[in-house]
């Protein structure tokens, strides 16, 4: 038998409905809606930041939500937060809150606990709320940072003006650097002259020791003509007595 | 007729186009509103539409939900690790998924496969004088016609929404744990932990809303066909630039609630 | 019966005829056709489910019996497109019935039927159904007077 149109129609209506009404009755008891739950009051030197419905957080997991906020008679503001009964155990006499501020995301509360087995804080004490601020800390950061940056910038300027002056003051390297290629102009002018000089010299040098070559001739053919005189002269000396060899 | 005067002619023409809607929203709404709008007749056209624009589509819209939402939830995730903002992974998947993402793509596929029909018939009705048919035997077409339309606009749009939600965030698990490593518990925490009852609430009343005008504009407009067949495409064309107007306002309206 | 010399003439004794009887008057009538997205049933049951609260199945089986009686149960499921002119013409006759003390005015019979050769079974059929409404009167031209035989004398 085929399933009517009606039918499909009631099932689909009721079967999602029911659905998402578990879906959101899961939720809502997750989120403890059907749970009792303790009032903390926790006081704040600022309201900034703070928002009605904002997180509290232990360890990364909600616990918890500002229920409200009102100024005290010493304007201080009071933050009243509501943790559900089965998260109650995460809030000891020594828990200590801060409110932290990220640059990205949402503002939170965060619950920190040194030591659970601290007795449970009473509900009508009032613990105080530290406040971490990304942005703050950011722009801390990134003070000194600045101030560096600033007195390199005016060092840089300062140190730019004393190679001004040094480069193209009176007494800068620059017209010192253009006297002396003056100078050097100069002599190396002169130096012309010298090296003129030292040609002529060279070329008289050449000439000189081409006559040292004919000089050196002579000088060579007197020396051949002694070694014969005095190969003559040991000829007849050996001639005249004969060699004795005496031992000592 | 001088330029300004053609100008102020076209602005008060168009004022008053919108306020004749407005007006007719109205009547239409408190009409749904009211208790005896509900009778035998109506209650089988309310069926007979949930039925053609919610369970015959059914298997196909969870098909596209799983593989348009899970490829989509498995870009943003990728895009937040990369981004080295995991912390953000909740309020991603509750404020971007659950309240813009869902109400707009299955308002987007109800126009597209309800909207654009509805409007046809409607505008072939009145040019077959079958509207006229209606009145002479003094059958209400805004009872008849228009409020079990409007009513399956608006519970299509709502229940086909939270279903497209459950099925992202289904997929939201597997992505979880391939790409973070993230086990289902954590997951399930992370998204209690960024679960906003008032943005619930904005996303159900946006549903609600998309599924009043993505069916109640349509409709106005096939009424203005005239009896000639070519009125047909001119009136639906005109009618389907309209709702995509009114899901655009609808749009803008519920991101500055949010805001506020 | 009431015959008309022409178009405008029969018109207006149609308006006046609806407007005299704003709760009960039920025309078959060219002008006013069938829903095409609604089946043959449902076009006649649509009355009583809407100004009567009938719910659908007593409404359903209310209109097969009517059909039957009419030898017509076969066309129940079937949309305007679908019927023939004589059929089409039972139908709206039918839903013209379903008004609560439905004083029926046919406005130019064979202009809807043009095969019909004599008003014979249109009678029969009227006779058959003859508790349903309270009166029934039938609008044409005088020129057609021929077609309606011993009615009109």
């Amino acid at each position: 038998m085929p399933i009517s149109r009606e039918y499909k129609v009631g099932v689909f209506v009721i079967g999602t409905a029911a659905t998402i009404l578990l879906a959101l009755l899961f939720l809502a008891a997750q989120k403890g809606f059907f749970q009792t739950s303790h009032t903390y009051t926790l006081s704040c030197r600022t309201g900034d930041g703070l928002a009605v419905g904002m997180p509290v957080v232990f360890s990364g997991f909600d616990i918890g939500r500002v229920h409200s906020l009102e100024l005290d008679d010493k304007g201080a503001v009071l933050i009243k937060i509501r943790v559900p009964d089965k998260h109650a155990k995460w809030i000891r006499q020594d828990s200590f809150f801060v409110l932290y501020r990220p640059l990205i995301g949402a503002a939170r509360i965060v619950v920190n606990t040194d030591h659970l087995e601290s007795p449970p804080l009473a509900e009508d004490k009032i613990a105080e709320v530290y406040v971490v601020n990304d942005i703050n800390d950011a722009i801390e950061k990134i003070q000194p940072l600045l101030e560096t940056i600033e007195r390199l910038s005016r060092r840089i300027d300062s140190m730019a003006a004393k190679t001004d002056e040094q480069v193209f003051g009176r007494e800068g390297t620059l017209p010192q650097l253009n006297k002396i290629l003056k100078d050097a102009a100069g002599k190396l002018e002169k130096l012309e002259t010298t090296v003129d000089n030292l040609n002529k010299i060279s070329k008289d040098a050449a000439e000189g020791t081409q006559d040292l070559g004919a000089l050196r001739a002579d000088i060579d053919e007197v020396a051949q003509t002694l070694n014969k005189v005095s190969r003559d002269i040991d000829a007849l000396l050996y001639k005249q007595k004969k060699p004795e060899i005496k031992l000592p | 007729m001088s330029i300004p005067e053609k100008i102020g002619n076209y602005i008060s023409g168009r004022i008053q186009a919108l306020a004749r809607m407005i007006f007719f929203a109205v009547k239409v709404f408190r009409r749904v509103m009211t208790p005896a709008t509900y009778n035998s007749a109506t209650r089988t056209v309310l069926i007979n539409q949930i039925y053609f624009t919610s369970v015959q589509i059914l298997p196909v819209f969870l098909l596209v939900s799983a593989v348009v939402g899970s490829l989509f939830i498995g870009v943003v995730f990728q895009a937040l690790k990369n981004l080295g903002l995991v912390s953000l992974l909740g309020n991603v998947l509750m404020g971007l998924i659950v309240t813009e993402l869902s109400p707009f793509f299955t308002v987007l596929l109800i126009t597209l496969r309800s909207g654009a029909a509805i409007n046809a018939e409607i505008a072939a009705m009145q040019v077959n004088r079958e509207i006229k048919a209606l009145e002479v035997f003094r059958i209400d077409i805004i009872d008849y016609l228009l409020a079990p339309r409007v009513v399956n606009g608006i519970i299509s749009v709502v229940l086909l929404s939270f279903l497209f939600s459950i099925v992202l965030m289904t997929s939201g698990i597997l992505f979880s744990r391939v790409i973070f490593g993230i086990s289902t518990d954590v997951y399930v925490n992370i998204l209690l932990n960024s679960t906003n009852f008032s943005d619930i609430v904005v996303a159900l009343l946006k549903c609600a809303a998309f599924g009043f005008f993505i069916t109640l504009i349509p409709i106005y407009s096939g009424l203005q066909a005239t009896h000639e067949l070519t009125s047909i495409p001119i009136v639906v064309s005109r009618g389907m630039v309209r709702v995509f107007a009114a899901i655009l306002v609808i749009e803008v309206l519920s991101l500055l609630i949010r805001l506020l | 019966m009431t015959l008309f010399a022409g178009e405008e003439a029969l018109d207006k004794a149609m308006r006046k005829f609806m407007r005299a009887r704003p709760r009960h008057a039920a025309p078959v009538s060219h002008d006013f056709p069938l829903i095409s997205n609604l089946e043959a049933w449902l076009n006649i049951a649509l009355i009583k489910q809407y100004h009567e609260n009938m719910p659908v199945e007593a409404s359903r089986n209310m209109v097969l019996g009517l059909l039957r009686n009419l030898g017509l149960e076969k066309i129940a499921e079937k949309r305007n497109p679908a019927l023939g002119e004589e059929e089409r013409f039972y139908v709206m006759l039918l839903r013209a019935a379903m008004v609560e003390r439905a004083a029926i005015v046919i406005d130019r019979p064979f202009k809807m039927l043009p095969q019909l050769k004599n008003f014979h079974a249109v009678l029969m059929a009227l006779k058959t159904i003859d508790g349903l409404y309270a009166s029934c009167d039938i609008y044409d031209y005088d020129w057609m007077k021929d077609k309606y035989g011993a009615l009109c004398r």
